[in-house]
């Protein structure tokens, strides 16, 4: 794997609201999926990209994503798009995520203050 | 060895479903070939490329972990070894006894109406039909343990649970009997049934003991073979 690891306990549940969020806009396969992660995250999250799979698989199962295999240039890939119970567990992966970051922010705001103080 | 052999074999000896693992597998196949190919339009060579291409899919125990971290992928199998290999093929067993027994019913109903028992010698058409049943009905065990074997092969069980199924499917196959009695009334039906009879010990046993060859016997060449495989593969990475 390339580049340096994200700490994995920060990472719970990243994985499910980033392939949602490229899916949300055009139906992917895996290593499309996995390029666009790296590239769109300006490489700060990577992941092995086989792990990418079972994820799918996982999202797939809990019908938020469906899948059909597609052959385009004499390749036949699995392609993954979002369906509707994906749209709304996307909404709520987002809400709490943005909480969350918002949170940190005001910690780390709030501890600068304190020091300046 | 394949690329992925590593990650199919312990995704298979952990209890995930072969369909699951086909799957997973079958993407990992593409992703690697898409890797290869952008490593190899980086100027690198193709063992070069396929060397990086599998670093960057990751190591084979952390892909088999990704999979295995989810139960619902889990088979039967590995999630419940004696609800697979215990009731399923008592299940098993008991359908096609079921259906054997049906077919002579419904063969002595229409073949031989007014008779006694169906047990006696028939011509023709009627031959062929009792001879389908009484195959059905004699080969029964033989084919519930082919199925435990190509179940457990498929999915690497652990060779105990497939042998105690062989024995089982062996052991009532030579205990089991089928019962004819004969119409109450002259223009009735008669009526079939089955039961479990130890007979003669030594004969009982004996018949188990074939019965358990048979069905055992593709599992146990395939297990053999598996062996023989590995051993030959180890012996190549050692040279």
């Amino acid at each position: 794997m390339a580049g340096k690891s994200t700490n994995p306990n920060f990472m719970n549940g990243v994985p499910e609201l980033l392939i949602l969020r490229l899916l949300q806009q055009q139906e992917m396969y895996g290593y499309e999926i996995v390029q666009a992660i790296r590239s769109q995250s300006n490489e700060v999250i990577t992941v092995g990209e086989g792990v990418v799979y079972p994820v799918l698989h996982a999202l797939e199962r809990e019908k938020a994503l469906k899948s059909r295999r597609k052959t385009i240039n004499g390749r036949s890939r699995v392609y993954y798009s979002m369906t509707r119970s994906g749209s709304r567990r996307l909404a709520g992966l987002c809400s709490d995520w943005t909480n969350l970051a918002e949170a940190i922010h005001t910690m780390l705001t709030g501890a600068e203050h304190i020091e300046a103080v | 060895m394949k690329p992925f052999d590593e990650v199919r074999e312990s995704l298979l000896r952990a209890g995930v479903a072969p369909r699951h693992v086909r799957r997973f597998i079958g993407e990992l196949q593409d992703h690697f070939a898409d890797l290869t190919a952008e490593e190899r339009h980086r100027g690198r060579s193709r063992e070069d490329a396929q060397s990086a291409a599998l670093s960057r899919l990751g190591r084979p125990d952390v892909l088999a972990k990704a999979l295995l971290g989810q139960r619902h992928f889990q088979s039967w199998c590995g999630r419940a070894p004696g609800v697979a290999f215990g009731v399923m093929p008592l299940a098993a067993l008991g359908a096609i006894y079921l259906i054997a027994c049906s077919v002579l019913w419904f063969g002595w109903r229409v073949f031989l109406p007014g008779t006694e028992t169906p047990f006696i010698p028939v011509n023709g058409f009627a031959a062929i039909y009792f001879g389908a049943g009484r195959f059905l009905y004699y080969a029964a065990p033989i084919l519930v343990g082919w199925s435990v074997g190509l179940i457990a092969a498929r999915q690497r069980s652990t060779a105990r649970w497939p042998i105690l199924a062989f024995a089982f499917a062996a052991f009532l196959g030579s205990v089991a009997q089928v019962h004819a009695d004969g119409p109450v009334f002259a223009s009735g039906a008669g009526s079939i049934s089955m039961s479990l009879n130890l007979g003669d010990p030594f004969s009982s046993l004996r018949h188990s003991c074939i019965l358990f060859a048979i069905a055992a016997l593709p599992y146990l060449a395939w297990l053999v073979h598996k062996a023989y495989a590995a051993s030959a593969t180890s012996g190549r990475e050692v040279d």
